[in-house]
């Protein structure tokens, strides 16, 4: 039992763990996590990596805009991936634009964690009218889309704060709005392996030792229910961050000057027409890799894990 | 079953109240509709006056109430931007939403399920392998991004010249590789069929159904790997079934089990989730609609959170809300038609 | 009922749509239009707005209008002269009728000024005129409080409706006369005016269909189009579209990232006309104390770069300024041009003792004017290179109207078009210090505030010989330009495009109302 103290070190059970052995022989789980820290670490290493900085307005030139990437007959040197339309370097604002997406995928991702597993272990722990206003909470959300949910909260914060607030914290706004959209996710995973794990001995035994519930519920019962929240937690995170960038491209997002994957494609939707698609079309490439390998590596983790899921 | 739809009832007016009520409390902050009535030059005791006799002015829960008791009659205010009843100009924008999403959800049943029923079959197959990896890119490209891409490639068209030209290979594959574009990407085109009312058909032309083409696809790109992944997963676990294997021992031809046996009970989870993602798919129309210019409700929503258009955002939040919530209990009632073993009780599950 | 279909009319009309309704009638010439907008409402009073006003020129005729190079053309009017300083006398024709079959007279001149008067978009452009008399009924004589030189200017606003027609009450015991803002009164379902087109049929927000009045006094417009349909397809992208497809012949508003595609595309001409619109920046003096040292301000114009804007985000499609009247109008100062020098900027800066710079926030409607939140953001980036650090905000105009109004931010874009077609319009209403009795300087965002420039204004506003005005205008803009009490970027160009055979130039103008009265249709397809 994972409360026991341990002879063995923590290093040492993940190295015999099935998990590393898995992944030591799936080539793609590792190319996916290989591909998942370069952009990571590109991304915030942005300052350093990219060849402009792309929020100091002083080395944007507007005569430079819209120049084509370097396979492209027109291109300039410096601008490896070629211009926006206001003359900012591509590289490094999509550098600085999936920094940005990151931030927000993460965050927003422990936000739900967070609020989710809280609900679901109360949930499935008191039961009754708790679990049955929790639950209906969640299904009422559920059954708008995450979108819907997200643009309503949005507006509703816009509305409370105020515009100009708004824009300042555009990023905490879209971490408080993307994880209040999702969190019955967790909620629902949470309960049902609750639900599971309460009838146990384990739980009982603790019960009759005269431990108090929420001792029960986080130092016991939570461990046993954390390896689902991990396994839905990679798709969350991809889904999160699939969220934002629709939110940015709907203009309900990132503004322009502080942009996000998302806004990046929204921005150079309207020149796409005209001709220029790498504006829009290069970010667009760099939210689906990243989306991708997350995805991929959440398929892995949920073979090997196989936990049990909340289904339909 | 009565019990079952009284709390479906209750649960449903329960819903609309909320959105109600949170529709009608940002309304606020989205802007001034008078700006938007007047022109640039108009004094502001002119427009002072409009606000009062448009009651602008009224404390909050009077405006809401005075709101509430008309919508129980039917009556969701005019359009401050087409100067029509709210729900006539929903129900002029609906038809092209219904259409799409219907077009969407046929590309999605006729594609999801051979392929979904294959993959579960031979599971080891380079094909099911293939159709696997590729459901999981369709997951990770979001829609607006399927739909600037198929833009660029049916609509606009796209020129490759990533090979050398001086080769044969090479410029038969930069030939094979470029597209001519011209598909019609915006709109629903001018080749609409009348039905009915106000039901403008783009289904009946074949103008109007090359319009349609596009914005479909994309629209089917989000749902269509869930629903292989969806039918493979259940496919397989009906095939290890006792049922199943005691069929195969009775020696039933195997396409009778597949298609017959099997299918039958691997519809049941997907008929499930399947209604509620249509239910969801009308809040996907909304990034649709914008990159196509689809002129339907998603793209309507979009414009009256840009123009304030008050009414018109409370109307459409409670119709899509009744959208929602009639969908979910249909597909609780079918599940429960199919699946006699559920019970259709009040109680939580 | 001869002429009144309209709600008969747009009751069987509701069920039909598109170009499916139009079976190509053996002479008949259709023009179908797609435009950005429909007009709001069938009461040309109701509301002031471009399509209201392109409406206006449908069914209705002026007084006299402005030709392409912004000199009168005797509409209603044949001529007219001043009487005494504020008194100017007009001869009417004589041979119009309404659509309704009563004839036109100066009675129904009288009631529509008196009428516009009392409509809460125009009783501030009219606040001028005192009265209007019926001398006899083919003369006029309009009375203005004050001499008042640009009384010809409101002339092009003055459509005269048919005072028998909407005189009465309804059935329902409302007036017939009154307006109702985004009501339903009798004046914005039925429709009677000299006009050259007939409305037969209309679905707000779907379609308005024209018919050619029979009785059209004109006689000697080239004008050749039988029915019109006019469509209004707000998305710019769609609107193109269907004239490509095909399914418009004619549209107006060209989006600048479709010009290209448009110019190039086969059998449809694109006419560019260069707009009168003003788009520009105005800096809170209020809110930021170095905005009020005229070298900061000069810096500022100093280092916007306003080629590089109309070329590259505008690709073209803007007409660089460094004053507010567009050429054309009387004020249009020939010398003023941009004075982009990023150097004499930083000078400026220097001199001002504000070479380190400051913060600042800037906001801006989003999708009100042509690309307004990429130039905003451009503007931005300039500015940067002087070390003025703008925190940008753009917002859709629903919000950015209440926003701008409260002058909560220190530098605001604004685009304005003078109602009156005239100079001095901008500086009363974006330059003039605030008075709020008065309503001078209603959207002079940033309080700018220059007693001798106003002084200048108000004196060339009764001034009425036409030279001397003239050149008070155009010093009052250089004024300006040397006090950088607006910062200009550019005019706004106007695009319309029409296939091949329909013959548009001549009848666009800069004032964005083509007269579709004297259309010409070449072919017969």
């Amino acid at each position: 039992m994972t409360t026991q103290v341990s002879t063995t070190t923590r290093w040492a059970r993940f190295r015999d763990s099935y998990l590393l052995y898995s992944f030591k022989r799936t080539w793609s789980a590792q190319l996916c996590l290989a591909i998942f820290l370069c952009l990571v670490l590109a991304a915030f290493m942005a300052p350093w990596l990219a060849p402009t900085n792309p929020y100091d307005l002083r080395q944007i030139d507007i005569l430079d805009s819209e120049l084509p990437p370097f396979w492209i007959e027109g291109a300039v040197e410096h601008y490896t991936l070629g211009t926006d339309a206001q003359g900012r370097d591509l590289l490094s604002i999509i550098l600085y634009g999936t920094r940005v997406s990151l931030v927000i995928g993460f965050g927003a991702v422990i936000l739900q964690a967070i609020l989710g597993v809280t609900f679901g272990l109360l949930a499935g722990y008191l039961g009754g009218r708790v679990d049955a206003i929790l639950m209906r909470l969640a299904d009422i959300q559920l059954s708008f889309s995450t979108l819907m949910v997200a643009i309503v909260v949005g507006a509703v914060v816009k509305a409370t704060l105020g515009s100009s607030f708004y824009s300042q914290y555009a990023v905490l706004m879209l971490i408080l709005i993307i994880g209040l959209a999702e969190w019955p996710q967790y909620a629902r995973t949470v309960r049902a392996s609750v639900l599971a794990e309460k009838s146990k001995e384990y739980v009982d035994a603790a019960r009759v030792m005269g431990l108090g519930s929420r001792r029960i519920m986080f130092r016991h019962v939570l461990p046993n229910t954390l390896s689902p929240v991990f396994v839905i937690s990679t798709v969350q995170i991809a889904n999160a961050i699939i969220s934002e960038a629709a939110l940015s491209f709907l203009g309900l997002g990132m503004p322009e000057t502080h942009p996000s994957l998302g806004s990046l494609i929204k921005s150079g939707f309207d020149y796409i027409q005209s001709g220029s698609w790498w504006i829009t079309l290069i970010p667009g490439a760099v939210l689906v890799v990243l989306v991708l390998v997350i995805n991929l590596l959440g398929d892995w983790l949920r073979d090997v894990m196989n936990p049990r899921l909340y289904k339909g | 079953m009565i019990a079952f739809l009284t709390k479906r009832l209750m649960h449903a007016i329960l819903v609309m109240l909320v959105i109600s009520v949170i529709a009608f409390a940002i309304q606020d902050n989205l802007g001034d509709p008078i700006q938007q009535m007047v022109g640039q030059s108009v004094p502001e005791s002119e427009r002072e006056a409009l606000r009062e006799r448009l009651g602008l002015n009224d404390p909050f829960h009077v405006q809401y109430l005075r709101f509430a008791g008309n919508a129980i009659q039917g009556d969701f205010g005019y359009s401050y931007f087409y100067r029509e009843p709210a729900l006539d100009v929903i129900a002029r924008h609906l038809p092209a939403t219904l259409e799409l999403v219907f077009g969407a959800t046929l590309i999605i049943v006729l594609l999801s399920v051979p392929i979904g029923v294959y993959s579960a079959i031979k599971p080891r197959s380079p094909l099911s392998r293939f159709f696997m990896g590729a459901s999981i890119v369709g997951i990770s490209v979001p829609v607006f991004l399927t739909a600037i891409v198929l833009i660029q490639i049916f609509a606009i068209g796209m020129k490759v010249t990533l090979f050398p030209e001086s080769t044969a290979w090479g410029s038969w594959l930069n030939a094979t590789l470029s597209t001519e574009g011209g598909m019609p990407s915006f709109g629903r085109g001018q080749d609409l069929v009348h039905v009915v009312g106000y039901w403008d058909s783009n289904l009946f032309s074949a103008g109007g159904l090359q319009h349609l083409v596009l914005p479909s696809i994309a629209l089917a790109s989000i749902m269509l790997p869930l629903f292989i992944r969806l039918i493979r997963a259940e496919m397989l676990e009906v095939l290890q079934s006792e049922y199943v294997k005691f069929a195969r021992a009775k020696g039933i031809s195997s396409w009778r089990i597949y298609f017959v046996h099997a299918l039958k009970n691997t519809m049941l989870p997907v008929i499930t989730v399947g209604g509620v993602q249509i239910g969801t798919m009308v809040a996907y129309t909304i990034l649709t609609e914008t990159v196509f210019q689809w002129p339907g409700m998603g793209l309507m929503f979009l414009d009256a959170i840009n123009r304030a258009d008050i009414p018109l955002i409370v109307a459409y939040l409670m119709i899509v809300g009744v959208i929602f919530v009639v969908t979910n209990t249909i597909v609780d009632l079918i599940y429960g038609l199919v699946n006699p073993t559920v019970k259709l009780t009040g109680k939580p599950a | 009922m001869t002429f009144n279909k309209t709600l008969l009319a747009s009751l069987v009309g509701a069920t039909m749509t598109g170009a499916a309704l139009l079976p190509m009638t053996a002479n008949a010439e259709t023009l179908r239009i797609g435009y950005s907008a429909d007009p709001e409402t069938l009461d040309i009073h109701e509301q002031l707005s471009g399509g209201m006003l392109r409406f206006s020129h449908l069914s209705f005729d002026p007084l006299v209008r402005w030709t392409k190079d912004f000199q009168f053309e005797p509409r209603l009017a044949t001529s007219w002269e001043q009487v005494d300083d504020t008194t100017l006398r007009m001869t009417l024709r004589d041979d119009v009728t309404f659509h309704s079959g009563n004839t036109f007279t100066a009675e129904d001149v009288v009631w529509t000024i008196e009428r516009l008067k009392e409509s809460p978009d125009y009783k501030a452009i009219f606040e001028p005129i005192a009265s209007a008399e019926a001398i006899d009924d083919t003369t006029v004589e309009i009375t203005t409080h004050e001499p008042y030189p640009i009384l010809l200017n409101l002339a092009t606003y003055i459509f005269p409706m048919d005072s028998e027609f909407y005189s009465g009450t309804t059935a329902d015991g409302d007036d017939k006369a009154e307006i109702v803002k985004s009501g339903n009164s009798f004046a914005s379902r039925n429709v009677s005016g000299t006009g050259p087109f007939i409305v037969t049929e209309r679905r707000q927000g779907v379609r308005v269909d024209f018919e050619r009045f029979d009785d059209y006094w004109d006689t000697e417009s080239p004008g050749n189009v039988d029915n019109i349909v006019l469509t209004p397809i707000s998305e710019n992208a769609s609107r193109v579209a269907a004239l490509l497809s095909g399914g418009v012949d004619f549209i107006d508003h060209v989006p600048p990232n479709d010009l290209e595609r448009v110019r190039e595309a086969d059998g449809v001409n694109l006419v560019e006309i260069p707009g009168t619109r003003i788009i520009g920046f105005q800096l809170n003096e209020e809110r930021i104390e170095a905005f009020q040292d005229p070298r900061v301000r000069l810096a500022v114009a100093y280092a916007i770069n306003q080629e590089g804007i109309a070329q590259r985000l505008m690709r073209g499609f803007a007409t660089p300024a460094a004053q507010f009247s567009p050429k054309g109008y009387s004020g249009h100062n020939p010398e003023l041009t941009p004075r982009y020098d990023v150097d004499r900027a930083l000078e400026l800066m220097a001199e001002a003792g504000y070479e380190d710079g400051f913060e600042v926030n800037m906001i801006a409607p989003n999708n009100r004017y042509v690309n307004d939140a990429q130039i905003a953001q451009a503007v931005a980036n300039m500015l940067a290179r002087i070390n003025i650090d703008v925190n940008l905000r753009t917002m859709p105009l629903a919000q950015y109207w209440p926003e701008y109004d409260t002058r909560q931010s220190d530098i605001a874009m604004i685009g304005w078009h003078a109602d009156t077609e005239d100079s001095a319009n901008f500086f009363q209403y974006l330059s003039a210090c605030i008075n709020e009795e008065t309503g001078a300087g209603q959207y002079n965002y940033g309080s700018y505030c220059n007693e001798e420039l106003d002084a200048l204004v108000a004196t060339a506003d009764t001034e009425t010989d036409p030279e001397k005005r003239q050149e008070m205008l155009r010093e009052a803009e250089r004024m300006l330009y040397e006090d950088a009490g607006y910062i200009p970027l550019h005019w706004q160009n106007l695009a319309y495009a029409a296939r091949d055979g329909v013959d548009a130039e001549p009848i666009l103008n800069a004032l964005d109302f083509p007269y579709l009265g004297d259309l010409v249709i070449e072919d017969a397809n």
